[in-house]
This record gives C-alpha cells, sequence and structure tokens, in this order.
C-alpha cells in the first residue's frame, strides 16, 4: 500500500514537472503549437455530393495554409446528427472540425440532438458559401408567374403536390414557408434532391422546391422553368426569375455551410483556423470552383458566423413551430 | 455525327486516358474483390485525383473502378464464399458450391464472361435507345418503385434453398432489421434507444461481411483446433482458370441475354441498383433451370451478367437527364461538374464529341477488365493455396477494418459481429442467409416508396392497382409467392387423375 502511495506522488511529481517545462517551451517559442497534426473535417452526407465536393476542396485549400493535411471524412446518417455528435464528443482542441450547415438548427429542433447540443454547442470558424432555394415546375405547365401557382393552389387547397426532400430538409422548411406565407395549402411529396427532379419530370407532381442549383441545370436544359427563388437578391443564372422578397413576402432565408468547432476550442486555435479558411475561402480558384455547384460565396469571419448561426437557428425554429415539427 | 464520333475517337485514344483507364479497372477489381473493401469506397478515395485530370481521364477512371468493381465482387464470392461487394451477394450460392466441387476457375471464366457480355450489351443499349429508355425510367414514380422492389423481393422463394418458410423468416428478419434508425419519411428515431450511431441504421455492408464471413472463419477455426494434431491435407483444387469454350458461352447466350437486359433496366431506374437487379436475375435462372442454387454455372452467369448490365444502365438516366441511379453514378456526376460539365440533355448538344469518348472508353474498359481479370485470375485462385487458417485470420482483420472503414463508424464493427454470430446459428440451424441480405437490401425500399406513395394518395392503398405497372409488378409477386403451393397443388391433381 505504502508503496502505491510512494509511486503516486512520485508520478503526480513527474506529471507537474513536464507540464511545466511544456509550457516553458511553448512560451519561448514563437511558432504557433497549432496545428501539428492532421486536422479530421467531419463531412455530414455522402461523398460526391455538391456539397461534398466543395467541402473537399475548401480543405485542400486550407490544408496549404495551415501546414498540415485537413483529412474529410464522411459521417452520414441521422440528418448530420452522427457527425455533428463525433465533433463534440471529441476533446475540444480544433483538430476536428466539421463542414456544418443550417442542418444543425433543423436536426436539433427535430429532436435528433441531445437537448444541450444545438447550434450553440459549436461555436463558428468561418461561414463560406450560401445556398438559395427555388420553386419550379415543369416547361408545359400552365403556370409562368408563381402568381398563377399560388392561385391555383389557393383555389385547390390540398391539392397541388409540391416534392421536396422530406421532414426536416432545408427545401421542406422552404416549402412550408412559402405555404405560409402565401396562405396556401400544398400536398407535401417527401423525396429526395435527385427524386424531387425525377418525379417533376416524370408527371408524377406538379412542382417541385429544391436547391437553386438543381433547378438551374434543368432550367438550362429546358425542362422545367423557376418561378421564385427564395434569397435576398436574384440569382445570377436564373436572372429573370423573381425572389419571395420582390413579391412582397418576408421570406430570403438561405442555407448556409461553414467551419465550426466544439465550442470549449480556445481563441487562439480558433484564430489560426479562421485565418486559413478565409484566406481558403477567398481565393479565387475556390469561388469559381464553387460557383459551378451553386453555392454563393460569402466568406464571413468567426464573430459574424456565430452571429449568422444564430440568427438562422430563430428563422429555423420559427418554421418548424409554425408547421408543427419542432420538438425542442 | 460521324465528326462527332471521330473526333471522340481523338479524345478517348490518348495515353493519358488509357493510363487512367487501367488504372481504374485494376483498383476496382482489386477493392472489390477483397470483402470489406468496396469499390464504392475505391470511388470516393478517386474523388480529389478526378480534380486534375481532363473530362475524359477523370470520367474514365471512375467508369474503369464501376466496371472492375462489378466485376470483382465475383472473385471473393466464389473462391471464399463472401462477396465482395452487395451487388455480387447473389453469385455466392451457386459460385461457392462450384468452388467446393473444385470448379473455382470454371466459375471465375465465366463470370468474367458474363460480366464483359452484360457490360457491352448495356452500352449498346447505352448508345441506342439511351433516350427512350430514361422516358421509360422516369415513369416510375414511388407507387411503381414499391411494386417493383416488391417484385425484387417475391425472389427470396427462389433464395430459400432447402427450406421456404426458413427462408421467408429470414427475410422478413432482414426488413425488420431495415426498420432500425430514422424512418424515411418523417425523421423519427425507431430502435435506437438513444444511441446516436444506431440513427444510421443497420449497415448492409457491415452485415454482409459479418454474415457471410464470420461462419467460415468460425468453422475452419473449429476444423483447424479439431485437426491440431493430425498431418495437414493438400486440398486438391483445380487452381487452372478456363476461359468459357465457345460451346459453353453459346449454351450460355441466351441467359446472358435475359440477365443482362434485366440489369440494364433495372439499373436506368434511378432508385434500385445492382443487388435488386442481381437477384432478379437469379431468379429468372432459377426458374429456367431448377438445378441452380445447387452449384450450377447459371447462377453465376446471371448474376453476373446483370451487374455490369447496371454500369450501363445506370449511365442512361446520368447522361440523358442529368439523375444519378445510385451512389457511384452520383459521384461520377460529381467528377463531370467540376470540369463545368452538366449532364443531361443539354451534354448532348453541347459536348457530343465527349459523349462519344465516354462511349469509346466504356467499350474498351469492358476489354480491359477482361484482358485483366483473365491474367489476374490465375494469379486470385492461388488464395486456396494459402492455408485456411491463415487465410480467414487475415479475412478477420479485413472484416473489422471494412466494416469500420465504410462509415468510420465503431458502431458498424459492433454490427458486424453480432451479424456474424447471428449468421453462424442461422447456418447450423439451416437457415439461410441470402434472404435476409434480400430484406436488408430491399427493405429501405419497399417502406420508403410505400409511405410516398401514401402520402400521393392521402392514405388510399387503391394507388397500388390503379398504376398499371405497379398492378402488374404487384401480380407476379403474388403468383412468384404462390408458386411452390400451386406446382405442388397441380402436381397432387394430376396424380388423383392418373389413378
Amino acid at each position: 500500500m505504502k508503496m502505491k502511495h510512494f509511486l503516486a506522488v512520485i508520478l503526480s511529481a513527474l506529471l507537474i514537472l513536464v507540464s511545466i517545462v511544456g509550457c516553458k517551451t511553448g512560451g519561448t517559442d514563437q511558432t504557433p503549437k497549432f496545428p501539428t497534426k492532421p486536422i479530421d473535417m467531419t463531412i455530414l452526407f455522402g461523398a460526391g455530393g455538391g456539397a461534398d465536393v466543395v467541402g473537399r476542396k475548401l480543405a485542400d485549400l486550407a490544408s496549404k495554409e495551415l501546414g498540415q493535411p485537413i483529412v474529410a471524412n464522411n459521417r452520414v446518417g441521422g440528418g448530420g446528427s452522427v457527425g455533428y455528435q463525433y465533433v463534440l464528443n471529441n476533446d475540444p482542441d480544433g483538430y476536428n472540425i466539421v463542414w456544418n450547415s443550417t442542418s444543425i438548427s433543423v436536426t436539433y429542433h427535430q429532436g435528433n440532438m441531445p437537448a444541450n447540443q444545438g447550434y450553440d454547442a459549436f461555436r463558428g470558424v468561418a461561414n463560406i458559401t450560401q445556398e438559395a432555394t427555388s420553386l419550379a415546375v415543369r416547361k408545359d405547365a400552365p403556370w409562368n408567374t408563381i402568381e398563377e401557382f399560388l392561385a391555383h393552389a389557393k383555389a385547390n387547397p390540398g391539392q397541388v403536390t409540391v416534392a421536396n426532400s422530406g421532414v426536416g430538409s432545408f427545401n421542406q422548411l422552404i416549402a412550408a414557408a412559402i405555404e405560409q406565407a402565401a396562405g396556401v395549402k400544398f400536398k407535401h411529396i417527401p423525396m429526395d434532391a435527385k427524386q424531387s427532379t425525377t418525379s417533376l419530370l416524370g408527371g408524377q407532381v406538379d412542382a417541385i422546391v429544391n436547391m437553386a442549383f438543381d433547378v438551374i441545370q434543368q432550367v438550362q436544359a429546358d425542362t422545367m422553368k423557376a418561378l421564385v427563388v427564395v434569397a435576398p437578391e436574384r440569382l445570377e443564372q436564373l436572372k429573370d426569375v423573381p425572389t419571395m422578397k420582390e413579391k412582397g413576402y418576408d421570406l430570403d432565408l438561405m442555407m448556409y455551410r461553414g467551419i465550426a468547432v466544439h465550442k470549449d476550442t480556445p481563441d487562439d486555435v480558433v484564430k489560426i483556423l479562421e485565418n486559413a479558411f478565409t484566406k481558403a475561402a477567398n481565393d479565387p480558384s475556390f469561388k469559381e470552383f464553387a460557383e459551378q455547384y451553386g453555392a454563393i460565396v460569402d466568406v464571413r469571419g468567426a464573430k459574424e458566423f456565430d452571429a449568422l448561426m444564430a440568427d438562422n437557428d430563430k428563422k429555423v425554429a420559427d418554421i418548424m413551430e409554425k408547421i408543427g415539427i419542432k420538438k425542442q | 455525327m460521324l465528326d462527332l464520333f471521330i473526333e471522340g475517337l481523338s479524345i478517348a485514344f490518348t495515353l493519358e486516358n488509357f493510363i487512367f483507364m487501367f488504372f481504374g479497372c485494376v483498383l476496382g477489381i482489386v477493392f472489390a474483390a477483397i470483402p470489406a473493401l468496396t469499390f464504392s469506397t475505391a470511388l470516393i478515395l478517386l474523388i480529389p485525383l478526378t480534380f486534375g485530370l481532363t473530362p475524359i481521364a477523370a470520367i474514365s477512371v471512375l467508369l474503369g473502378v464501376f466496371a472492375g468493381g462489378m466485376t470483382g465482387g465475383s472473385i471473393s464470392s466464389i473462391l471464399l464464399g463472401i462477396p465482395g461487394t452487395p451487388s455480387a451477394a447473389a453469385t455466392v450460392i451457386d459460385g461457392y458450391l462450384l468452388a467446393k466441387k473444385g470448379q473455382a476457375g470454371k466459375a471465375l471464366g465465366m463470370a468474367i464472361y458474363s460480366s464483359v457480355f452484360g457490360g457491352i450489351f448495356s452500352l449498346l443499349v447505352l448508345i441506342l435507345v439511351a433516350p427512350q429508355i430514361a422516358k421509360v425510367a422516369i415513369k416510375f414514380g414511388p407507387v411503381e418503385l414499391f411494386a417493383l422492389v416488391v417484385f425484387g423481393f417475391s425472389t427470396i422463394i427462389s433464395l430459400s434453398e432447402t427450406s421456404i418458410v426458413k427462408g421467408i423468416l429470414a427475410g422478413l428478419f432482414g426488413l425488420l432489421l431495415c426498420t432500425i434508425g430514422l424512418d424515411p419519411v418523417m425523421g423519427l428515431q425507431r430502435y435506437t434507444f438513444g444511441f446516436a450511431n444506431l440513427m444510421t441504421g443497420v449497415g448492409l455492408m457491415p452485415v454482409m461481411i459479418g454474415m457471410f464471413a464470420l461462419p467460415e472463419i468460425i468453422d475452419n477455426f473449429l476444423q483447424a483446433s479439431k485437426n491440431r494434431h493430425k498431418p495437414p491435407v493438400k486440398q486438391k483444387q483445380q487452381v487452372k482458370a478456363n476461359f468459357p469454350s465457345l460451346k459453353e458461352m453459346k449454351e450460355a447466350f441466351i441467359l446472358n441475354l435475359q440477365a443482362s437486359a434485366i440489369g440494364t433496366f433495372v439499373g436506368a431506374i434511378p432508385g434500385t441498383g445492382g443487388p435488386i437487379a442481381c437477384f432478379m436475375a437469379l431468379d429468372v435462372a432459377k426458374r429456367k433451370n431448377p438445378k441452380v442454387g445447387t452449384g450450377h454455372i447459371d447462377g453465376v452467369i446471371a448474376p453476373e451478367s446483370a451487374n455490369n448490365g447496371v454500369t450501363g444502365g445506370a449511365l442512361i438516366p446520368l447522361l440523358t437527364l442529368g439523375i444519378p441511379g445510385d451512389s457511384a453514378t452520383a459521384i461520377m456526376l460529381g467528377a463531370l461538374m467540376i470540369h463545368g460539365l452538366v449532364p443531361g440533355p443539354l451534354l448532348f448538344r453541347d459536348n457530343g464529341a465527349l459523349v462519344y469518348a465516354i462511349f469509346i472508353s466504356i467499350l474498351i474498359i469492358n476489354f480491359m477488365v477482361l484482358a485483366i481479370q483473365f491474367i489476374g485470375m490465375k494469379l486470385f485462385v492461388k488464395v486456396l493455396d494459402i492455408p485456411k487458417v491463415n487465410l480467414m485470420s487475415m479475412i478477420l482483420v479485413m472484416a473489422v477494418v471494412g466494416s469500420f472503414a465504410i462509415n468510420l463508424n465503431y458502431a458498424d464493427i459492433v454490427v458486424m459481429f453480432f451479424a456474424g454470430l447471428l449468421g453462424y446459428f442461422m447456418k447450423k440451424f439451416g437457415f439461410p442467409i441470402v434472404p435476409l441480405i434480400l430484406g436488408l437490401v430491399l427493405g429501405y425500399s419497399i417502406e420508403d416508396n410505400f409511405r410516398k406513395s401514401l402520402v400521393f394518395s392521402d392514405g388510399s392503398l387503391g394507388i397500388f392497382v390503379t398504376s398499371p405497372v405497379s398492378l402488374v409488378f404487384l401480380i407476379l409477386a403474388v403468383l412468384m409467392l404462390l408458386a411452390p403451393t400451386i406446382r405442388s397443388w397441380l402436381n397432387k391433381n394430376k396424380a388423383k387423375k392418373a389413378i
């Protein structure tokens, strides 16, 4: 027993000594101590999709700034919950970052994250992009403007079928928000982004609400017409399509994507990451790349990103409350 | 048209393109052949590489992995009884029995030939009638998809080996496993017991790896410990790879054609995929030849033709509509878009030469796969010379690493071990494993499409009968399920009449 005590004392002494020595070298050394090993970047959805590829490109550029590789890992499932919780369950040392999005708010309010793990369990490093959504119909559909479409929906409550990406998806929130704003009732058909396109072209639904990018492709191919976009301003690729705002509805919520870390990550580490990621995202090659995937590059620093997340969370919570799917 | 074709030739016939095609094929075959590594993993690893390539080289390397992967999965199915990819799960039954009979070489040779047959058949369909097929394929909404998948599920009768009741039980258990995780329509948690890791659901790959690999491993270890004191027996496996003779090719021709057509069509419908096509093809083979399921070469021909048929089929909606039919084509869509090429009707108008270059590359890739496999086959069969215990130890390591690597989720390793133990006891008590895998493959689609259909119809089941496509598939499914009962009833009647 005595022997054990003795060992414990020696060991603690050694530990203290080592930590002191460690601090000293840390203090005198001028070069930053972060990062000294590869950074793990969690991507919340499957490989190959637009957001995945843009995230990987960003990681590639940022790793050059940091001098350490950033390894992108797809941790898919639970509407992002699996990946978010992975990052939160790791040490808040900045080596685990997440390519996050509005999905944190949706997943949390839907009840698929533990009670204390909302958007504010993370802190922002930098916002990178924003993505708009659009409501589109088949090219040969009888409606040419959003007014005509909404008037038809008003006259036939619950009859007009609108495909979106299912309960808890950003597209569904926007579809519901359009419904609320215009005082109409759609029949929401849960599909994923690609299935939505198929079902509209195949004539199974009347309209879709989808990320603008998926709509733009089909508009260019002359198979669909976009009636409205949800964004603060018109999109360059859909110059003739009005925004909801122009039409007098208070709806301009876009989907953000950025880099976030555990909320307890130290300031200096966040600062280093922020510098690297804002630099990478401001690189002209990144802008060109992201635009091919329909993302609008909108670089914001850590502070502003925190504010953006909070603002978006309120809007998302509000919509979810109104359509009755908010659990927490 | 001709000048586009010639321009396409000049794009396809570059050294860079050939190198990357070759690289893709080899990578696809190797990743698919090793149980627990899938060619999807290879595709993901290649994404960053495609950033820096020319568009044709980028798409070629991915197509190489896709075609190579669909072929390579049969290697471990036949040699080890463990499917290398989900699409090779249907090949296991007859392929492994053939290997046990000492005909591994013959089975491998036929698998390769059938694969390439399916690949080239689907390419022809892609070139000749892609827009027409695409038009039919997008008519498959949730209602039709549900009926198609139910029809796919009815093939369980053919897969049940000895006991239909046990087969159906295993299949239903597979369906039950699919209910774990977030539900597909409302995003509600089911049977997750608060574990975030279970929200993803029970993955197909960990279960498949566990169910096929662990029982083999346990059996071999038990065998080895029993035979510890005996001198090692030299297995006499005919480790010679035979390419099928002209006569064999002729005999297989009709089945190859049918299975390739099934693969191509099912592949063209977004939201289906390789495994469904293979099981349907196997079912056709079984109905033509009752010996399928007991180690007959037709049980290798059908699924292998079908899964490579899927490669061309899946490209139909991708190239004509910009809609990826499965995860592999989703990655290809990404690769094309990196270079500013948006698949869809515009691709044919604005980049016609590139489309031809892609077609030409697919043809070359199919012949490359044939050549690589044929040479590689002689090496692959050497696996059987490795002492079983050593081999199984390696597979155990691969199973653990592979289960983890799919989603980087520790829970998948646990799932793999549980599935393995379950598989061991199922085997012991005569429950077939393949129907369970079928249930797991189809369960999500069945539920997802069923519930989406009901959203359309406001909860009325009538929607499944009013759609003609759906009605036909559902009637076929019922007939398939009742076939054994009807047959025995007919036989009884015949016997009575004879008296």
